[in-house]
């Protein structure tokens, strides 16, 4: 070994030292956040002021705007602690506009702005990107859409629900009370298939003009898969939608709600058949009712209780047509859906709200 | 260590201040009685068991009901007014699911700031967000009554088991009798 060479090893081995002090550094931070209760149980991103203004950067809002509040709580979500949040999630700063765009979506529901981070059902907000921005950031609308692998998606959900943990200090089994909770409560976050939807996106059906980066979200309390790869028949694939949608146990008598995630296949199975996503919510809407006689079999009976979608026929299982949220999401590989539940006893919001880049 | 890292939860302080309770009569006798319910399954039947209850045995008297139809918002301000104009004391109830026992604590506090004592009725599941949400109010160990959960599957005959057992407490802290606890 010459001593250039000796030197070399010398140098490496301190560089690997410092390389290593640096990491147990970063993972003593890690461990902070932990023992400060700032984590929803996965490690979170350690958080500087530079990170900040880089987040800060991304959208012309002041920082100490008020963009999310719980109004009984007396708490209130700046743009700088949403900023301070979503770096804490791990989001890229970019994903920031679309944060923001989802917190004032969220806020256009009436269980949100209630007491719907608190709820017994533990309710996982739902958010869907319309527009470029989804391939911009590489928000995964395709393959998987629903599940784990794409930052933009885990990271952004995830970005709401620190909020509601660190801003408005609902913790469960605290202020949040959530019996069961949601399965993926954080993770809710979709791009809309557009290039492979037959219909327009959600963000246009609500009023958009189409190709606008746009937000909508709602709270879920489930999602429930419909495996239909057996017939070719519009209206038997509806008929199976409906029976999941009817389902005794999703409703809270005297209410219910329900949205479709469609597959693509099923997607386009509907709209070859003459169905638009309007006829797909008038079709479910009348056929989607359970009778008096089998809600007072499970114990539900209606006691004669009001509301607007009780009748003689018993219960109507979605509010009211446009009711029906309709997105297109996932591969064309296979027949399946979703039917989502919107916790909402008066439904979505039914609007979108535009991404806004600083 | 860690002086750089910025704390998530850190952010504006919080405007509360806390509640002043509303000044009690000694006893309910000719209180005018406001019921606010919400629309949980036996939350009217519940109060208008106590309500009956405070008229045959306090000679108080139910002027006016109310029912709240969002479970999770606090209550409309026109109700509220309603309530304040009409009633000299207010059974809020039956807070029964995580955020409608914070609601009906926050609307309680909400009857007090406006000078009408009002006891809050929550079944005893709910008590660590009952407390939070006291706690949150500004006004921590305020004090609600707690009964035995679950309430939505009783009978008519168990509700009033439940609204005889409660009504001691009830009537204690809509009175004089109610000392608040020490914060």
């Amino acid at each position: 070994m010459t001593r250039a060479e000796a030197s070399a090893d010398v140098t490496a081995a301190e560089d690997l030292q410092d390389d290593q002090a640096a990491l147990e550094y970063a993972r003593a931070a890690i461990e902070h956040a932990y023992d400060k209760g700032w984590t929803d149980g996965l490690p979170v991103v350690p958080v500087t002021r530079p990170m900040v203004e880089e987040f800060l950067a991304q959208t012309s809002r002041p920082a100490d705007e008020v963009i999310a509040a719980v109004p009984h709580l007396g708490r209130e979500c700046t743009v700088e602690q949403a900023a301070v949040n979503a770096a804490l999630a791990g989001c890229r700063p970019e994903y920031f506009p679309v944060v923001l765009a989802a917190w004032e979506a969220l806020g256009r529901d009436r269980a949100v702005t209630g007491g719907g981070w608190q709820s017994t059902s533990g309710p996982a907000p739902f958010i869907v990107v319309n527009g470029p921005i989804r391939h911009r950031l590489g928000i995964n609308c395709t393959g998987g859409v629903l599940g784990p692998g794409y930052r933009a998606n885990a990271t952004i959900a995830r970005a709401i629900g620190l909020v509601v943990r660190n801003v408005f200090g609902i913790r469960p089994q605290e202020l949040e009370q959530a019996t069961q909770g949601v399965p993926g409560r954080w993770t809710l976050c979709i791009g809309e298939n557009e290039e492979d939807s037959p219909w327009e996106p959600l963000a246009t059906e609500v009023g958009l003009p189409a190709g606008t980066d746009a937000v909508c979200a709602t709270l879920l309390r489930t999602c429930e898969f419909v495996d239909n790869r057996n017939t070719l028949n519009p209206e038997e694939l509806l008929a199976d939608f409906a029976d999941t949608i009817s389902r005794t146990g999703a409703a809270i008598v005297p209410f219910s709600s329900a949205g479709l995630v469609l597959g693509v296949e099923h997607a386009e199975l509907l709209a070859a058949n003459g169905f638009a996503k309007s006829d797909v919510q008038q079709w479910l809407y009348e056929r989607c009712v359970r009778s008096h006689e089998d809600l007072a079999r499970v114990g539900k009976s209606l006691d004669g209780r009001i509301s607007s979608g009780v009748d003689e026929y018993g219960l109507h299982m979605l509010p009211s047509p446009e009711q029906l949220l309709i997105v297109v999401a996932g591969a064309r590989n296979a027949a399946m859906s979703m039917v989502v539940r919107p916790f909402g006893f008066a439904g979505w919001s039914r609007s979108a709200v535009p991404v806004q880049a600083a | 260590m860690f002086s750089a890292m910025i704390d998530p939860t850190a952010g504006p302080a919080n405007r509360v201040r806390a509640t002043v309770l509303a000044v009690r009569k000694p006893d309910l006798a000719g209180s005018k009685v406001g019921l606010l319910a919400n629309v949980k399954r036996n939350a009217e039947q519940f109060l208008d068991e106590v309500g009956a209850l405070l008229g045959q045995e306090h000679g108080a008297e139910v002027v006016l009901r109310r029912k709240k139809l969002s479970i999770t918002d606090s209550v409309p301000p026109d109700m509220l007014a309603d309530l304040v104009a009409a009633c000299d004391v207010v059974v809020v109830g039956v807070g029964d699911c995580g955020s409608c026992s914070a609601s009906a604590v926050a609307d309680g506090l909400a009857l007090e700031n406006a000078g009408i004592p009002a006891v809050v009725v929550c079944s005893d599941a709910f008590g660590v967000t009952a407390d939070a949400m006291a706690a949150l109010q500004g006004s921590p160990g305020y004090r609600y009554v707690q009964i035995a959960h679950p309430v939505a599957p009783l009978g008519p005959d168990e509700l009033r088991q439940r609204a005889v057992a409660a009504l001691p407490e009830i009537v204690a802290t809509l009175t004089a009798g109610n000392v608040r606890a020490a914060a």
